[in-house]
């Protein structure tokens, strides 16, 4: 094949990608501004949907219950991720590390109706016996932190391991106690990887819809549940119109985080080769 | 190697005083892999002690077991008549050089030195007073406010030791302190490490493979190998008189010749090879009879076209390699015997020196005292 038809057929390739992913979130995007009742049927421009969001209580309230849960889940996840990652990482030898390891990262393979359905029935048979917890926010938060706990134990541990374990020695070494080797050492140098574990555990949360279904009672119904029953009842422009609300926001933290991340990396290279430069000594 | 000119090694800063006495340690992993065989060591006050060996001769686990990283098997250590073997690291006054240096990323200069100090709640303006001092030893200054990606590689180096050496410890461990280095920069910096570890005067337990940087920095070397030490002593003792074939195979260049010792008189011995006859001119704790290898460093030959005279100590060969090092060149030559043996030349002239090219046939020879009579 000649160099050029390979560059069409490259460019060609690409263009169908993008198309095939970011096709239909532009049609929602641009039906979202659309003054027609009819989702498939382009009228004029108008923003009547957006002010019709802003009426629609229902799920105004459950876009902040989704972001409630996200938010608690995620800390969640983060906190009980860490530790997964360190009992791992740090603690070679103990009674369950291969179960442990093994069974820590389930959930990332279990399908969620599964985990759903597992953690209803228990949840069920405890109510029955206990007389708690209700299902309900708290009962969500529980699935999504299981869920999260998994992924923030991913992120956490491969951190942990592209660091240099020399660094707890040279804190120790110095005269560092355990605890403060994690916190003066090894919780600074997390940081990065505690960050991304909450934004892919946050998000994760936010765009549940099977666990939440399970595990849900009466009046706590989350963004997606809402989205999702109403499209089963048909589709309504708020829907579109909340949609891109949020792809709005998640682009804009997208674009900001990989603009920091490369000017950061921009900023290090260039003084790694300053040091290089004024080092002839 | 050997020639190399050592350092200022101040022999008066070396008492006789012990200060690091390590007692029959043993390490073993899982129960079955021994990294470290029943050792046994003494470190002087002032001394740079170097630990020397191939990767996995566990010279390393019994650093980290010094530096408390690691727990001996069986064993114990003393640091000053104290036993220190349960004792964690971070409550041994015992600081430790890293190999790669392990400096704090997130900290900047002057914040990796001063972590040691702000762990023994020293009040602040004696850390500043402390942190600056070491600052100015390592010729630090400067950089005091960059972080450590910010340093090339001699830097770090020195932050690295400027911070192993701000708590004052009394035994500094350095693990190949300089093999993160290229050549170039190693040969400078084996220098100035030596002679700031002179100037503070604290004593030195140092880890390397290099036995280059073993000779140049330390006062007394241990070769180890799978575990246990083969020889220990001063560097010029290890390679003039090594005390097994080993020994003498691993440190610098080596013609090793198998043979049998057909005269034992007091004053000499007679050694009967393959390729040639050694009459080396001292005595030797043996007999007549017994199988022994002699053992002829490349520089200590000699190389000529003209038959040497007499019948001992000359061998004949046929050039087959000759390899150019600058500043002295090696000739291999193959003998009769088919084995290959080394001479090396100083190339003290500029034309490369004794004429000898690839296939000339050449003689070999050296003195009575040049060679060291192994019987292990």
């Amino acid at each position: 094949m000649s160099q050029a038809s390979n560059k069409v057929f490259a460019n060609g390739w690409m263009l169908a990608v993008y198309l095939f992913l970011y096709l239909p979130i532009v049609t929602l995007v641009v039906f979202s501004f659309n003054d027609s009742k009819l989702v498939t049927v382009w009228s004029h421009a108008s923003t009547r949907w957006y002010s019709a969001l802003m009426q629609d209580s229902d799920l105004l309230s459950a876009v902040f219950l989704s972001l409630k849960i996200a938010f608690l889940s995620a800390l969640m996840s983060v906190f009980f991720g860490t530790f997964t990652a360190f009992a791992l990482n740090r603690y070679r030898h103990f009674r369950g590390r291969t179960m442990l390891s093994s069974m820590a990262t389930t959930p990332l393979v279990m399908p969620d109706v599964i985990v759903g359905l597992s953690l209803l029935l228990m949840l069920v048979s405890l109510q029955h016996w206990l007389g708690f917890p209700q299902r309900g926010l708290f009962t969500i938060l529980l699935g999504h932190a299981l869920l999260g706990t998994a992924y923030a134990a991913v992120v956490v541990t491969s951190r942990l391991k592209e660091m240099d374990g020399r660094l707890d020695e040279a804190a120790m070494d110095l005269g560092s106690k355990p605890w403060q080797v994690f916190t003066l050492v090894t919780f600074p140098l997390l940081v990065p990887a505690l960050v991304s574990a909450f934004l892919l555990t946050f998000t994760l949360s936010f765009d549940d819809v099977v666990l939440s279904s399970f595990l849900s009672g009466p009046g706590f119904n989350t963004m997606p549940m809402v989205i999702f029953s109403r499209a089963r009842l048909g589709l309504n422009p708020t829907i579109n119109a909340v949609a891109t609300v949020t792809i709005t926001v998640v682009t804009i933290a997208v674009i900001a985080s990989s603009f920091y991340t490369s000017h950061i990396e921009r900023k290090r290279k260039r003084e790694m080769a300053l040091a290089y430069s004024d080092s002839n000594q | 190697m050997a020639t190399a000119p050592k350092p200022q090694t101040d022999s008066k800063a070396i008492t006789k005083e012990v200060l690091l006495r390590v007692e029959g340690v043993t390490k073993i992993y899982d129960g079955t892999v021994k990294a470290v065989d029943n050792v046994s060591l003494t470190v002087n006050k002032g001394e740079i002690f170097g630990l020397l060996g191939g990767s996995g001769c566990g010279k390393s686990t019994l650093l980290r077991m010094m530096a408390g990283f690691e727990k001996p098997t069986k064993g114990k250590i003393f640091l000053d008549n104290q036993d220190i073997t349960d004792l964690p690291s971070y409550q041994r006054p015992i600081n430790m050089m890293f190999q790669s240096y392990a400096l704090f990323p997130h900290l900047s200069v002057w914040e990796n030195v001063a972590f040691g100090l702000k762990r023994d709640n020293m009040p602040k303006d004696e850390i500043a007073k402390r942190v600056d001092a070491m600052l100015t030893l390592a010729q630090l200054n400067k950089y005091a406010q960059r972080k450590p990606h910010q340093l090339s590689g001699g830097q770090q180096q020195r932050v690295a030791l400027a911070r192993s050496l701000a708590k004052r410890p009394k035994l500094l461990l350095l693990d190949e302190p300089l093999g993160a280095l290229d050549k170039k920069l190693r040969e400078t910096t084996q220098l100035e490490l030596v002679n700031i570890i002179e100037e503070v005067g604290v004593t030195c337990v140092l880890v390397t493979h290099d036995q280059e940087e073993a000779m140049t920095m330390a006062s007394r070397i241990a070769v180890m190998s799978e575990g246990y030490f083969l020889q220990i002593g001063e560097p010029d003792v290890i390679y003039e008189t090594p005390n097994s074939r080993q020994v003498a195979d691993f440190i610098g260049n080596v013609n090793m010749f198998e043979g049998e010792v057909i005269v034992d008189e007091p004053d000499h011995i007679i050694v009967k090879c393959d390729e040639c006859t050694h009459y080396v001119g001292h005595g030797f704790t043996g007999n007549k009879g017994m199988a022994v290898g002699v053992a002829l460093r490349p520089e200590k030959i000699m190389l000529s076209k003209d038959k040497p005279k007499g019948e001992y100590n000359w061998a004949e060969g046929v050039v087959t390699e000759i390899v150019y090092f600058g500043d002295h060149t090696t000739y291999h030559l193959k003998t009769a015997a088919g084995h290959v043996i080394k001479a090396q030349e100083i190339n003290n002239t500029r034309d490369l020196s004794c004429g000898l090219t690839w296939g000339d046939h050449a003689y070999m020879h050296w003195g009575d005292l040049a060679m060291i009579v192994l019987t292990h």
